[in-house]
């Protein structure tokens, strides 16, 4: 596809999102705590779709004290580096009692250059069909979850890992989202440390 | 004059894996009794299994990731530790229950699994708060108390936030002025939540130090040979894992440690997600009362029998030894790589009833450890041990290192499988006095070893020393020769030829071998000694003082070898610097009595003379 059109669409799919937006905005407002429950490391209300203009958006639940999300910390941060043209990486602590100044030392600590949100209502994590930590959700620009799950087959269970995945299930859905190709499968069970309160 | 004792430098490549043992911990009965649940409560019901089963490693600074003390750290993970008590993933303990109980057991009963669930379905309530129990106590820094010495990496480790799991070796150099009796090693493994688990090795003769590639670098690599100057080597499990309180040898059975002796730490490393600086200590405890019991480690393995095919997921692996001594069973050690999938161990009876020594439906190399019996056990002579090992080679395992399976090999690499059952055994019998019984111990293995593998270099060079200390020198020669016709320039086989020749009365033929030797091993003081030995039983004293010389020299500590040079002098006459060698030989010892008897022989001499 000729550059000139590809950017004559991507235009086209932000004004109808904005329309959208207006619109939403023109509804009944929805209940206060799944609107503004997202937050910022600042304590403001946000919303990741608005804030990725326009990309796949990709939310990655994890929290501070997960052993084998804390493991995946390279490969997420490798991840958004590969796809960031593409596509917009979100760090997504669902728990609530992790206060801003414990994500702001575990970003440090593990090395993330990436947006974190807290989702202490977990809205986001409903929103995106998410169970565990680290888990993964992938969102097209028109605010569809197309995938939610595992980042890859490493972990098996508990404790369990192979010495090195066999899958990419979270790249192969970004590199199909961005290239406009269905996505190889919507979900695909992923390993990791419940999230409190969505069972 | 007479040229007496033979020297002998016996060299025994052993891996051995000295682990030590899981924390000692009261057996919870609370939870057994039958409840009528109706509602479950963490104060009630579920604290007293969080404070014995998981507190000890979930607690800060250990091995966990998070802590589990108090009702808000569980409630938190109220559904996860519903599930993974469920698939008994945690608290992790490989061994089935069986007959022989063992120390620490860390199991669930299945009421105490089923407490969690209700709990966890029930929402996790708190309950009453006289209910609680007393919170655990757990001491803090060195387990043992302050240990009366520390040892320290010379180089930290810096581990890369990921890859492939980590296999990494300190080296910790010890410097006693004297022979110590330790009664307990504790390691201090550096960053516990990386760390899978550790054992310390001894290395007496610094070994392992021609693998760092610089003086205190240390070195990568999951298993270890370490090089032995004596046939009997020690007997012990040094071996820390999540949560283990270190293991402290009874009265008697203390362990010997000479000075400058090496200390090997053995480490499984798992990336974090983050770089880790991996910096371990050990701390050493000390006893006044020298060993009167010494344990040996009994080893089943067959490697040479792995040989698996890609897919195959039942792939069996036997080992059998039959006791010619009665034993006290101490502790078990079986071991296996990521294809390992059930690994058994039994005692077959004289009387033909058996036992199983432990059982692991469901290996998992991340969680081996070394397990103690909490009560005796004896094995009686004529007692059948067998290992039977199960692996798993297909696509099905996911702990498999080769995505496709590949055909995978005995060997000492990650990647390559192992077939091992280390017993920590005390030799028995009223009858048999101790030294006896590990000497029969000894030729058990090793002829079980050359049977097995008769191409084996280490197993026909191992029995060969072992008939060689039973004084079965015929059949010792053979092995010897049948070891050096598999390493014909091998220094240490040559040298053990030669002082068996000389030992039946054949010092013309000792000549030969003794030379090859030097040859390989230039710096080689025993073979010198040895072979100035053969030459003074034929008479060939000026060579044989030269020998004797080079072995002073290589060695001057060595009284034995100044004795002899001594009175290698003395024949050919020159009395003078015999003398001057019988004393500094009785500076060394004083109880030299070679020395003693020469040292009279030549002052007699002078004496004529003048």
């Amino acid at each position: 596809m000729p550059a000139k059109e590809r950017r004559k669409r991507r235009a086209w799919k932000f004004l109808f999102l904005l329309l959208c937006l207006i619109l939403a905005d023109s509804l009944p407002a929805p209940p206060q705590s799944a609107r503004k429950s997202v937050l910022d490391l600042n304590g403001r209300s946000v919303d990741p779709f608005r804030m990725a203009e326009a990309k796949t958006v990709v939310f990655l639940f994890i929290r501070t004290d997960c052993p084998i999300a804390n493991r995946y910390a390279p490969t997420i941060q490798e991840l958004s580096s590969r796809y960031h043209k593409d596509a917009t990486f979100f760090l997504i602590y669902p728990i609530a009692s992790e206060t801003p100044q414990q994500i702001r030392d575990h970003l440090q600590e593990y090395g993330y250059h990436l947006t974190a949100l807290r989702d202490p209502d977990l809205v986001l994590a409903r929103e995106s069909k998410v169970h565990v930590t680290p888990e993964a959700a992938v969102f097209s620009t028109e605010k569809k979850l197309i995938y939610h799950g595992r980042i890859d087959d490493w972990y098996v269970e508990f404790g369990r890992s192979r010495r090195l995945p066999t899958t990419h299930d979270l790249a192969a859905t970004i590199e199909a989202a961005v290239s406009g190709k269905p996505v190889p499968t919507p979900s695909a069970p992923a390993v990791g440390c419940f999230i409190p309160g969505l069972t | 004059m007479r040229f007496p004792t033979l020297y002998l430098t016996v060299s025994v490549f052993l891996a051995i894996f000295a682990l030590v043992p899981p924390p000692a911990r009261q057996q919870n009965s609370s939870s057994e009794k039958k409840r009528n649940i109706q509602r479950v409560t963490f104060n009630r019901d579920i604290a007293p299994i969080v404070y014995h089963h998981c507190s000890p490693c979930h607690r800060p600074g250990e091995a966990a990731p998070f802590p589990l003390l108090s009702y808000q750290d569980t409630a938190k993970f109220a559904d996860q530790i519903a599930y993974i008590t469920e698939k008994r993933i945690m608290p992790p303990w490989l061994p089935a229950p069986g007959e022989l109980k063992l120390a620490g057991e860390l199991r669930l009963t299945d009421d105490q699994i089923s407490l969690f669930r209700e709990w966890a379905k029930q929402g996790a309530p708190e309950g009453d708060r006289s209910d609680l129990p007393p919170a655990p106590h757990f001491t803090p820094g060195w387990q043992l108390g302050e240990p009366d010495a520390i040892l320290h990496t010379k180089k930290p480790y810096t581990l890369a936030e990921q890859g492939v799991d980590n296999y990494w070796n300190f080296i910790f150099r010890t410097n006693f002025a004297e022979t110590r009796w330790v009664r307990a090693i504790e390691i201090r493994p550096g960053e516990k939540r990386v760390v899978h688990h550790a054992n310390v090795l001894v290395d007496r003769l610094h070994s392992s130090r021609q693998q760092e590639k610089d003086s205190g670098d240390g070195f990568p690599g999951m298993e270890l040979s370490i090089e032995s100057n004596s046939f009997d080597p020690d007997g012990y499990f040094f071996f820390w894992k999540p949560g283990s309180l270190p293991h402290e040898e009874p009265e008697g059975m203390a362990f010997r440690l000479d000075p400058g002796d090496d200390l090997v730490l053995n480490t499984h490393l798992q990336p974090s997600g983050k770089r880790e600086t991996i910096d371990p200590t050990i701390g050493i405890y000390f006893t006044d009362k020298p060993a009167t019991q010494f344990p040996f480690l009994l080893e089943l393995q067959n490697d040479m029998a792995l040989d698996i095919p890609p897919g195959v997921a039942d792939f069996e692996v036997n080992d059998e030894l039959t006791l010619p001594t009665e034993v006290q069973l101490l502790a078990i050690y079986p071991h296996a790589h990521y294809l390992g999938k059930k690994l058994l161990a039994t005692a077959t009876y004289p009387d033909g009833t058996s036992k199983t020594l432990i059982l692991i439906s469901r290996w998992d190399l991340n969680w081996q450890a070394v397990y103690y019996y909490e009560d005796e056990v004896v094995l009686p002579a004529g007692t059948r041990l067998s290992m039977r090992y199960v692996y798993d080679n297909s696509v099905g395992n996911p702990a498999n290192p080769f995505h496709p399976p590949q055909r995978v090999k005995g060997g000492n690499r990650t990647t390559d499988e192992m077939a091992h059952l280390w017993l920590q055994v005390l030799p028995h019998g009223s009858t048999t006095p101790p030294s006896e019984a590990r000497l029969k111990l000894q030729e058990a293995i090793t002829r079980h070893d050359v049977a097995r593998d008769p191409s084996g270099f280490s197993s026909q060079y191992n029995l060969a020393a072992v008939l060689q200390d039973m004084g079965n020198f015929q059949e010792a020669l053979s092995h010897y020769q049948a070891a050096i016709r598999l390493r014909p320039s091998d220094a240490v086989a040559n040298n053990g030829l030669g002082a068996i020749l000389l030992a039946m009365g054949n010092p013309g033929e000792a000549a030969t071998p003794l030379l090859r030797a030097i040859q390989a091993k230039p710096e080689y003081a025993a073979a010198h000694y040895n072979l100035g030995n053969a030459y003074a039983s034929v008479g060939k004293f000026d060579s044989a003082a030269e020998e004797f010389a080079v072995a002073v020299r290589l060695k001057p500590e060595d009284s034995m070898a100044e004795a002899n040079l001594g009175a290698a002098l003395a024949e050919i006459g020159n009395l003078e610097e015999a003398k001057r060698h019988l004393n500094r030989a009785l500076q060394l010892n004083p109880q030299n009595n070679v020395a003693i008897d020469d040292l009279e022989e030549v002052k007699r001499r002078q004496a004529s003379q003048q």
